[in-house]
């Protein structure tokens, strides 16, 4: 008995000391850095500057000649990859969770709050980076988890549709002397004459079945801007790529006429806003 | 070889051994099975959809949960709780006086309050199937107009400001501020829980002894052959979205208001039949009184549209081939879908106890 004992002893140590060493192995302590994305709102060449609420000034013209101004944009950005020349990806830490302290990779960029408009990039190891791919929007890894906290809690201001569940990706709200939105009164809030919203959702990817239309409209986009110069990532560099995200690019793109479309808030409406949406993001410079 | 032949010895008496602890170890577990607060999938049932390992239940989540689902406070003035629409002895449908739910100043809604029961196994919600996840549907409840006309937010400011609130969350998930996914895991607990698998048709299924007579056989025979292609599987959906007929012309899309296509207009999702004889009124604008009305609809009352089921246009005619002595055994069949411990589980009703 006492020979087995120590043979089974020995066995499970060496299996005990085997399974340390492979952990051991897979965290190797490999130089990491950081990398920020700027996400810069404009309106064609000009800075976008928000005006408030029931505001009648308008700045800004579509190219068919309609005035407008806006009064809230922004978008969520997730998923967020960079990769490098020889193709090696990073990806951004994505988790969903009640814990608002645990929600990663889920950033909600608003017009309103320029701190929200820096996303900084951390634990990305050292290298030289190409590529930058990103998601608009929340797709369904992060909306069938069930509820979320932070930027993704909709009593903290997170853009949730409930009768359709699922994020807004992308919105823009403003007015225009074109709009045909009549004033409606609620209690503690109000849709103002002449205001537009155009609200981009829908997640569910569904294909239909044969000899069936398309049911259901996803769209949540990705896109992949290439950065005009690599990006040295390393323990002492700090570098920003700048994105430029033209909202005129969006309404032109659509030639948008803001006497129909004033209210947008469902799926099939907002299909063409978001093809535009590789239009509108682009990748302005960067800063090694 | 004197150590081969020792190994060869205590090889048995060590496989006793282990053996011995295992069934010690079983015998333990066996003796106290207190499952009160536990989440169990009934042996007939299908896997939960519900994501449990993002908000595994706990006695002190459900019953937060449970004191959540009973509390007014929920709507805009005090007035409304979940448990107004969804009373335990329906079946946590709505009472039978309302056909469609009644909110906040007496408002009423737009469709017939369906039952919960067995909803961590259910893939989408709502008549329309518009959530497709458990923790977002009482958001729908709190901030529609016609339900509790509140806002999500303004609930969690209330409850952070209330003497008994943030210490049952504090308790329940180590919080020290409410915050709203919170709330709802506490009520997807509560509401997760709510399984009802012990009818009589369950325990018959199961093989406990429980026997159906003649007449709830033959029902359950024609059942399966006239209802089961929609209504099947141990939920008694097939949870598709299907227009049976009960108009022509529909002012509440259903399915198409969420699909966004034509040809899913007026089709609503095939409700479960569990407590099916509890849930009167029928259908999503409670269109029928009694079982009797919604199986007479099915045999001479399907009227034609576009988009009306192809199960209910067979053979040049519409509706389902059903004699009236068919419709009535079909209905004792439904009967044994009742589940009086899940009418009556103490865990399920209004008592805040700590």
């Amino acid at each position: 008995m006492k020979s087995l004992n120590i043979l089974i002893i020995s066995i499970l140590s060496i299996a005990l000391f085997a399974a340390c060493k492979k952990e051991d192995a897979a965290t190797p302590a490999s130089e990491t850095g950081q990398m920020i994305l700027q996400f810069d709102n404009k309106v064609g060449s000009e800075e976008l500057n928000l005006t408030e609420s029931g505001g009648t000034v308008y700045p800004y013209k579509t190219a068919s000649g309609q005035t407008f101004n806006i009064t809230k944009m922004g978008y969520y950005i997730s998923k967020i990859k960079l990769e490098t020349e020889d193709g090696t990806v990073h990806e951004d830490e994505v988790n969903v969770s009640a814990n608002a302290a645990e929600v990663k990779g889920y950033y909600h960029v608003l017009e309103s709050n320029s701190s929200s408009q820096l996303i900084t990039l951390k634990n990305i190891p050292a290298g030289k980076y190409t590529k930058v791919t990103f998601t608009i929007g929340v797709d369904e890894d992060g909306v069938q988890e069930g509820a979320a906290g932070g930027v993704l809690d909709p009593a903290e201001g997170a853009w949730f549709w409930n009768w359709n569940a699922g994020y807004i990706g992308f919105a823009i709200e403003g007015a225009s002397p074109n709009s045909s939105q009549k004033e409606v009164v609620g209690e503690g809030w109000k849709i103002h004459e002449k205001s537009f919203a155009l609200h981009v959702g829908g997640w569910k990817d569904v294909a239909p079945a044969s000899g069936q239309t398309q049911k259901f409209v996803n769209n949540v986009k990705t896109l992949t801007l290439a950065l005009d110069s690599p990006i040295t990532v390393s323990e002492k560099l700090q570098p920003k790529a700048h994105i430029v995200v033209d909202a005129l690019k969006v309404l032109d793109g659509v030639n948008i006429d803001f006497a129909t479309s004033y209210a947008i808030h469902a799926p099939a409406l907002g299909k063409p806003l978001a093809e535009q949406l590789s239009n509108a993001f682009i990748l302005h410079h960067v800063h090694q | 070889m004197p150590l081969n032949y020792k190994l060869y010895q205590a090889y048995p008496t060590l496989c006793w051994v282990c053996i011995f602890v295992l069934l010690v170890g079983c015998q333990k577990q066996r003796e106290a099975p207190d499952n009160t607060y536990v989440f169990v999938k009934p042996a007939n049932f299908p896997e939960p959809t519900y994501t449990f390992k993002n908000n595994p239940v706990t006695k002190e989540g459900f019953l937060l949960g449970r004191r959540l689902f009973f509390d007014p406070l929920l709507s805009k003035d005090g007035s409304v709780s979940c448990n107004n629409c969804h009373i335990q002895s329906t079946a946590f449908a709505d009472a039978q006086q309302h056909p469609l739910s009644i909110g906040v100043e007496n408002r009423v809604g737009i469709r017939n309050a369906p039952a919960l029961a067995n909803l961590a196994f259910m893939p989408e919600f709502f008549w329309d199937g518009g959530v497709t996840h458990l923790d977002f549907v009482p958001i729908n409840a709190i901030e529609a107009a016609f339900e509790m006309d509140e806002t999500i937010e303004n609930v969690v400011k209330k409850l952070n400001e209330s003497t008994v609130y943030p210490a049952l969350f504090k308790k329940a998930f180590g919080v020290d501020k409410v915050t709203s996914p919170y709330m709802l895991q506490a009520l997807s607990q509560f509401m997760t829980m709510m399984v009802s698998a012990n009818s009589r048709y369950d325990k018959y299924q199961r093989g406990e002894g429980e026997q159906l007579s003649d007449d709830e056989q033959a029902g359950l025979t024609l059942f399966q052959a006239k209802c089961g292609s929609c209504h099947t599987g141990a939920l008694f959906t097939d949870f598709s979205y299907r227009n049976n007929g009960i108009s022509t012309t529909f002012s509440d899309e259903g399915r198409a208001r969420i699909s966004e296509a034509t040809e899913d207009i007026g089709k609503f999702r095939v409700p479960s039949l569990r407590n099916v004889a509890l849930t009167a009124p029928y259908m999503h604008n409670a269109k029928f009184r009694t079982l009797e009305e919604v199986l007479k609809h099915y045999a001479e009352g399907v009227q034609p549209s576009a988009t009306l089921d192809a199960s209910l246009q067979r053979n040049g005619r519409l509706g389902i081939a059903l004699t009236s002595e068919e419709q009535r055994k079909i209905i004792v069949f439904l009967r044994t879908l009742t589940d009086n411990d899940f009418r009556s589980d103490e865990r399920f009703q209004n008592r805040n106890e700590e």
